[in-house]
């Protein structure tokens, strides 16, 4: 609880070896369209990470491998293969198979993905605690909608300068790590939070951020005037896209040396630092690294929701994606998409019931998820992945267990 | 130009804020010193308090109304029982955790005192009872009111530092708190139920929290969920003074409420409305950044 004894937590999967990277055997990019994410639980083939220490890894049988190449590859099992195959139809086609709210729902889930990806780099493997999650969206959000309602520059361009300024404002909001760490990053990352929303509230202050509430304009093109996106069909696959790259990017980010070195500095800062590491410079681009993701998740939801206003970013959003991040498990790229996706299914699930009851019920809402988060903590703090990882070992070994 | 007395009412309201603040704040560091749990929750318990006192003294949702004063020693007896209560089934189990977990169980203990508020009460203002909402207020020198509720946070802060301070340095309970607080093995070693210590903290520290959200609801005429923004503006305080550091908490307060006041009246007319609130966000950056370990707060020392 102290400051100093972060370094003792427990996770292997941060402690993991790239090599061995159980995330990066996923053929995670195509899957999550999957409303279901539980559907698509047998394919991670690898061994759980909650892998008894010493213990050899359990391989499948028959199946070996003769290059470099092949062992270090982002799909590596025969079941990975087959479930690649599989699931990359299941997101062309959800637009056909799904009404306009599920297929609102799954857009939501994808965008969401994103930004808690750029959590999952700047607390999964880098470990700083960042509360800031609304504010960072916001700036993502009206800095892309200025840029696509005055330049009319068109959406990528939107949600590239977006991303940037997020970034560099999570650097700027980062350059505390210089001296102190853990919970002192969380206070002045939530007192970022606070400025942000006063900022954009702010009408005062118009000429920076172009109003406090404003309307995104339609049928706007991806570049300049071309390609235009209208209809949510054509967000859908913009957004999945979008989520597909940053996904892919993140798992071949856990597999370089960046990430390792961001999960030297969450285990143990001062070892790293020792052993040759520039730790504030480290933190400073996992910051960087992470902004940029949800700065770009901030300005596809301004796209998606179509209108922003700072009541869209507060500190429960930043509540909502810890949740999603911790329940699926810290960590891994395909925890964060069971996480979201789990998450978001859930909470529309609730939020229907609630309203079947009492129409102001929805205040429930940030008490379920404080009881879910709570939980979850208490039972299994490395979170759903890991409670799955048991079971398939389990069953693995099923029945000669030794 | 600056004119004396207004400069000064603004400051004598400033410190008064502060007071109120400080309550909470020192709520706050009793946690940190005895547990290390950085309570983010501590705005939210401060709202609680100060619903409580509107449910219990008019006919809303409950018809008790009971009198004012009764109302507000059944607040903070209630504060005590929800402090043995929140370590015995929330907190218990994170002794020893990452702090990451303890810190989103704190967020996630605020998002569900909010909830729970808001979906049993609404999120409307509520007024308090005639009784309290004190019309008297003190009468200092430039013609300048400091009104009730800042007066008597002022001196119930006072009050609370210099019985806390005294109470532990000088009873036997006090020393095992920081005993416990210094080295909880040690401490251990030498026959101190540190389960009692962490239990007395909490229930103090709630119970403190409480009056604070109170005074605070009562400097405003009633509770609102305003009062959230507290659990914010502590953290500048408690930075400021050093994060365990009781009269630390204080000091801090103090200075916040100072700065709020002063950069809601003279900063607004240029920034815009909220500036008071922004000011001690940006003076806690400036804190982390400069003086990280605050006033009086313990340096940490790091060995590989």
């Amino acid at each position: 609880m102290l400051p100093n004894e972060r370094s003792d937590r427990d996770e292997p999967t941060d402690a993991e070896p790239a090599d061995a990277e159980p995330a990066d055997a996923e053929p995670t990019d195509a899957e999550p369209a999957d409303a279901e994410p539980a559907d698509a639980e047998p394919t991670d083939a690898e061994p759980a990470d909650a892998e008894p220490a010493g213990g050899g890894r359990l391989m499948p049988c028959g199946e070996y491998f003769t290059s470099y190449a092949d062992r270090m590859g982002l799909v590596r099992w025969r079941i990975e293969k087959v479930a690649l195959v599989l699931a990359i139809p299941i997101p062309l086609l959800l637009p056909l198979l799904l009404g306009g709210g599920a297929l609102s729902m799954v857009t939501r889930i994808f965008i969401f993905i994103i930004a808690v990806l750029g959590l999952h780099v700047i607390l999964g493997y880098a470990g700083e605690i960042v509360l800031a999650q609304g504010a960072f969206m916001a700036i993502g959000a009206y800095a892309s909608t200025r840029i696509v309602a005055e330049t009319g520059a068109g959406l990528i361009p939107g949600m590239l300068v977006g991303g940037l300024l997020t970034a560099a404002v999570a650097v700027l909001f980062g350059l505390p790590s210089w001296r102190v760490k853990g919970f002192y990053i969380a206070i002045s990352t939530l007192a970022l939070q606070f400025i942000a929303l006063w900022f954009f509230e702010n009408n005062e202050l118009a000429f920076i951020h172009g109003g406090s509430q404003q309307n995104i304009p339609r049928d706007v093109g991806l570049v300049g005037e071309y390609v235009t996106i209208s209809s949510a069909t054509e967000q859908y696959f913009f957004v999945f896209a979008v989520m597909a790259l940053f996904v892919l990017l993140t798992l071949n980010l856990s597999r370089t040396g960046i990430a390792r070195i961001f999960r030297g500095i969450h285990e143990n800062d001062l070892s790293s630092a020792v052993l040759g590491i520039d730790v504030f410079r480290n933190k400073l681009l996992a910051y960087a690294i992470g902004g940029f993701m949800i700065g770009v998740a901030g300005s596809l939801y301004s796209l998606y929701i179509g209108f922003i206003s700072p009541d869209y970013f507060t500190i429960e959003l930043t509540l909502e994606h810890y949740v999603m991040l911790l329940l699926g498990g810290m960590g891994r790229v395909w925890g964060v998409v069971l996480g979201v996706s789990l998450v978001t299914i859930v909470q529309d699930e609730i939020r229907e019931l609630l309203l079947t009851y009492a129409a102001d019920a929805t205040a429930l809402e940030p008490l379920f998820f404080g009881v879910l988060i709570i939980v979850v903590l208490a039972v299994e703090p490395k979170g759903l992945l890991a409670g799955l990882g048991q079971i398939k070992d389990y069953l693995r070994k099923w029945p000669y267990a030794y | 130009m600056v004119e004396i007395a207004t400069l000064f009412e603004v400051t004598v309201t400033g410190i008064g804020l502060g007071a109120v603040y400080a309550l909470v704040a020192i709520g706050f560091s009793l946690i940190y010193k005895v547990t290390g749990v950085l309570n983010f929750a501590q705005g939210q318990l401060a709202l609680l308090g100060a619903y409580l006192v509107v449910v219990l003294s008019t006919p809303l949702l409950i018809s008790l109304e009971l009198p004012a004063s009764v109302a507000i020693v059944v607040t903070l007896l209630f504060g005590l029982v929800l402090g043995v209560v929140l370590e015995r089934v929330i907190f218990r189990h994170f002794i020893g955790e990452p702090v990451l977990s303890v810190i989103i169980v704190t967020l996630a203990l605020g998002g569900i005192i909010t909830g729970g508020i808001r979906f049993l009460i609404g999120p409307q203002y509520r007024a308090y009872p005639e009784a309290l909402r004190p019309d008297w207020s003190l009468s200092l020198p430039f013609g300048v009111d400091l009104s009730a509720s800042f007066t008597l946070g002022v001196i119930l802060s006072l009050v609370v530092v210099t019985a806390l301070m005294l109470f532990f340095r000088y009873t036997v309970i006090g020393s095992i708190l920081r005993a416990g607080a210094s080295d909880q093995q040690a401490a251990m070693v030498l026959g101190i139920s540190i389960e009692r210590t962490i239990l007395l903290a909490w229930a103090l520290s709630i119970s403190i929290t409480s009056i604070g959200g109170l005074l605070f609801a009562m400097s405003a005429g009633g509770a609102g969920f305003t009062i959230e923004a507290v659990g914010i503006l502590i953290f500048a305080a408690v930075v400021f003074g050093g994060l365990d550091s009781i009269p630390g908490a204080f000091i801090g307060a103090l200075v916040v409420g100072l700065l709020q006041q002063l950069g809601a009246f003279y900063a607004e007319p240029i920034l815009g409305p909220g500036v008071g609130q922004v000011l001690p966000m940006a003076f806690l950056l400036v804190v982390i950044l400069v003086k990280p370990y605050g006033l009086f707060g313990t340096e940490r020392i790091e060995r590989l």
